[in-house]
């Protein structure tokens, strides 16, 4: 009640309408990710409560999502990389001549796409969070280090720079006092650093201030109109898409699932979903040859899929206190910046910020639906700027904004140097994310350790603590999946992996508390046992090599 | 065969600032006053656990570099066609640094304008037209900005020791104005400014 209560403002509805507004804008804009827009608006957010904060961040990631499907569609050109897949079928049936029904879906597929992983979110995140409640310091410190191994692992083959970059993020975090005994580190004299980098300024060096750069880096790209179409003769054919959308009830749901589970993985965000969901929409599809001509299915499932991603990654912000993508990462420095630390008890101990990102995140969907329909002309519109005016505007933005913090002129040049740093290390093809997931986790995996090792110096209690185990084979498993996913159906041991991960997994699921998890450990041992005799009857025989599809054969 | 490539050199750089920071983190000291209790984490602790990490990833990162060499990238042609390749990055820090630079002379609004304008003309077009299209908008979305944070948000933005007098004008007149209007509504019914989050 109290959520509803601090949500159900005037100021606070104005505000997430001005978020959607915001993230539809910035969505539509070819090359401007939703992550910088939630970026650019947290300045903003300072001087809001924690829920209003929070209420216009979901508003700005919600409107993003589904911001992007107007220049796909009508352009050709993704908005943003969740928008990648839309374009394959959307593009052409508007320029088929049925740009108002293209849209009409991507809209609704959005909508119904973001209700049900509200749905899940709520249903979800209270029950993992109970879970959570019963986390020591080991298990919160390897649920850490397994968030860390995923995001540096998302890297593909440059998973050894992915796990640099995630160590550089940590490294970054540890400059200025230490949280124990207040002693300086590595500020060498320097008594601005000592009191460490504000995580805004950091952020968004490395994340905003990189990304303009290498948006300017062609000079010609630079001085063209990011999308040249107008919108002026469409119109959104509503009942009709809304119809078309409910009949494919199977795809629709299906995606969302997808996008709401890529979203649970850490830093697996929409740019992943969209095409996962597209691909199986394709592959249960009876028309797959249609699909990349226009096929309403093609659209349905990307865009159902990116918005249900927010859900999965809310759900492992709020249960867990560990982000599912950049967005959330933001939004956790959101959190701390409102003296709110994110944990696995934040349900429990926030329930009011909590319950209000579940109501807000149901919300703007509605919103979303509302705001695209009214102002469609107005984004594609935006989409006629040039990204070097785009580039200079935001650049001064960001100065701004980042003293507006703590009204300290060197955070300005905190910002200045972590963009020298983060241009020159995506330059050199380190992942920026996991510096940035570094930092946001790197102070809460300190005082984690630090309580672990208050209460016991033995490191085995790493490994005889089942959530701790878990998450460590976890981690290590999902360090090597992606070599695992490349030599799949290529080399006989990866016959062995998926079995390996059930009964090492069965170990700590076996050791918990209570009867369900015990016999679910049991079950998973037997299934990880039967695919081993499976596959040894077959004589490890490799199955047919079944082609992985990627972005470029899409 | 040549082994040294772009990543070799790379990881070395990485392994030598891996080295300092080692060396560095053996400089902090716990204070006299603050002794650890036994169990307790000492400040330097968990840094190094971080750069034990980042020296096994760095080696192992090296190892790769020199065994399985990345393709050579496309020839940029020596330094010149270095430069021309990062140009407008190189220049758009160089602008951004000299704008902080200028800021406690000039104030935020001043410096912003000069930095928006020079940066908008170093990249696009210069002819008159454009030229004209970027003073139009630095200072619509300048202005614009400094009034949302200096007198809707009420942010203390760094005047210029040059233009303090100016700066002080604008605040008093500008912002003054705005606070008038919102008196008057807040006389009126419901105030507005509630609508608005102050920082």
């Amino acid at each position: 009640m109290l959520a509803n209560s601090e949500l159900m403002t005037v100021s606070t509805m104005l505000l997430m309408v001005v978020g959607v507004v915001a993230g539809l804008i910035a969505g539509a804009i070819p090359g401007f990710t939703i992550a910088m827009a939630v970026v650019l608006v947290l300045p903003f957010t300072f001087g809001m409560t924690a829920v209003q904060g929070l209420a216009t961040m979901i508003g700005v990631y919600v409107g993003g999502l589904s911001g992007g499907l107007m220049s796909g569609i009508l352009t050709g050109i993704p908005g943003t990389p969740s928008s990648v897949a839309t374009t394959f079928d959307g593009f052409p049936m508007a320029r088929k001549g049925r740009p108002g029904l293209a849209l009409g879906i991507g809209v609704w597929s959005s909508f119904f796409g973001g209700v049900i992983s509200a749905v899940v979110l709520v249903l979800v995140a209270p029950q993992l969070a109970r879970i959570g409640q019963e986390f020591q310091p080991w298990d919160y410190f390897a649920l850490m280090a397994f968030a860390l191994t995923v995001t540096a692992s998302l890297a593909g083959d440059n998973m050894v720079k992915g796990l640099i970059a995630g160590f550089i993020g940590l490294l970054v975090a540890t400059v200025g006092e230490d949280a124990v005994v207040g002693v300086p580190r590595f500020n060498f004299g320097s008594d601005a650093v000592q009191q460490g980098f504000a995580f805004l300024p950091v952020l968004i060096g490395l994340f905003a201030f990189t990304r303009l750069l290498s948006d300017v880096q062609d000079t010609k790209k630079a001085q063209e109109n990011l999308g040249a179409h107008s919108a002026e003769s469409v119109r959104i054919e509503h009942m009709k898409a809304a119809k078309e959308v409910l009949s494919r009830w199977g795809n629709l749901i299906r995606s969302s699932l997808i996008g709401v589970f890529t979203g649970v993985l850490p830093a697996a965000g929409s740019s992943i979903s969209n095409i996962l969901a597209y691909d199986q929409a394709k592959k249960y599809s009876k028309e797959p040859e249609k699909f990349g001509t226009g096929t309403i299915d093609g659209i349905v499932a990307p865009e159902s899929a990116n918005n249900a991603t927010a859900g999965g990654a809310l759900i492992m912000m709020m249960a867990l206190g560990i982000p599912g993508d950049i967005v959330t990462a933001v939004m956790l420095g959101a959190l701390l910046i409102h003296d709110v630390v994110p944990s696995p008890t934040f349900i429990a101990e926030q329930p009011t910020i909590a319950y209000a990102i579940f109501i807000a995140f149901f919300l703007a969907n509605f919103i979303m639906l509302a705001m695209q329909s009214l102002t469609l002309r107005g984004f594609v519109a935006v989409t006629r700027v040039r990204m070097y005016m785009l580039a200079s505007v935001i650049l001064f933005y960001c100065a701004l904004g980042v003293f507006a913090l703590n009204n300290v002129q060197f955070d300005m040049w905190t910002l200045f140097w972590f963009g020298v740093g983060g241009f020159v290390l995506r330059s050199l093809g380190f992942p920026i994310v996991p510096i940035i997931l570094g930092v946001v986790l790197g102070n809460i995996a300190e005082n984690a350790l630090a309580q672990v090792i208050a209460i016991s110096t033995d490191p085995m209690m790493f490994l005889t603590r089942p959530w701790s185990l878990f998450f460590i084979i976890l981690g290590l498993f999902s360090s090597f999946f992606h070599v695992y996913q490349k030599n799949r159906s290529i080399k006989r041991w990866t016959l062995g992996f998926i079995p390996a991960m059930c009964l090492f997994l069965s170990i700590p699921v076996f050791m918990m508390e209570g009867v369900f998890r015990p016999v679910l450990g049991v079950g998973l041992g037997l299934f990880g046992l039967y695919l081993i005799v499976q596959r040894a009857r077959s004589g490890w025989k490799l199955p047919d090599a079944e082609p992985v599809m990627e972005v470029g054969d899409l | 065969m040549n082994r040294i490539n772009r990543d070799t050199i790379v990881a070395i750089i990485l392994l030598l600032l891996v080295g300092f920071f080692a060396y560095s983190s053996f400089a902090i000291k716990t204070p006299v006053f603050e002794r650890l209790a036994p169990g307790q984490m000492g400040p330097g602790f968990w840094p190094r656990i971080i750069l034990t990490g980042l020296a096994i990833m760095g080696l192992i990162y090296l190892f790769q570099s020199i065994v399985n060499p990345p393709p050579p990238g496309e020839k940029r042609g020596g330094l010149i066609g270095w430069y021309r390749h990062y140009k407008n990055p190189i220049w758009c820090f160089a602008v951004f640094a000299a704008f902080l630079t200028i800021i406690p002379v000039l104030g935020m609004l001043i410096a912003g304008i000069i930095f928006v304008f020079s940066l908008m003309t170093m990249l696009g077009p210069k002819d008159g037209l454009a030229v004209k299209r970027h003073v139009l908008t630095t200072f619509g979305t300048v202005g614009g900005m400094w009034f949302i944070f200096a007198c809707l948000l009420e942010v203390q933005l760094p005047k210029g020791q040059l233009t303090s007098v100016f700066d002080e004008w604008l605040l008093v007149n500008i912002c003054g104005i705005v606070s008038s209007i919102g008196e008057l509504f807040a006389d009126a019914g419901p105030s507005c400014s509630a609508l608005m989050p102050s920082v």
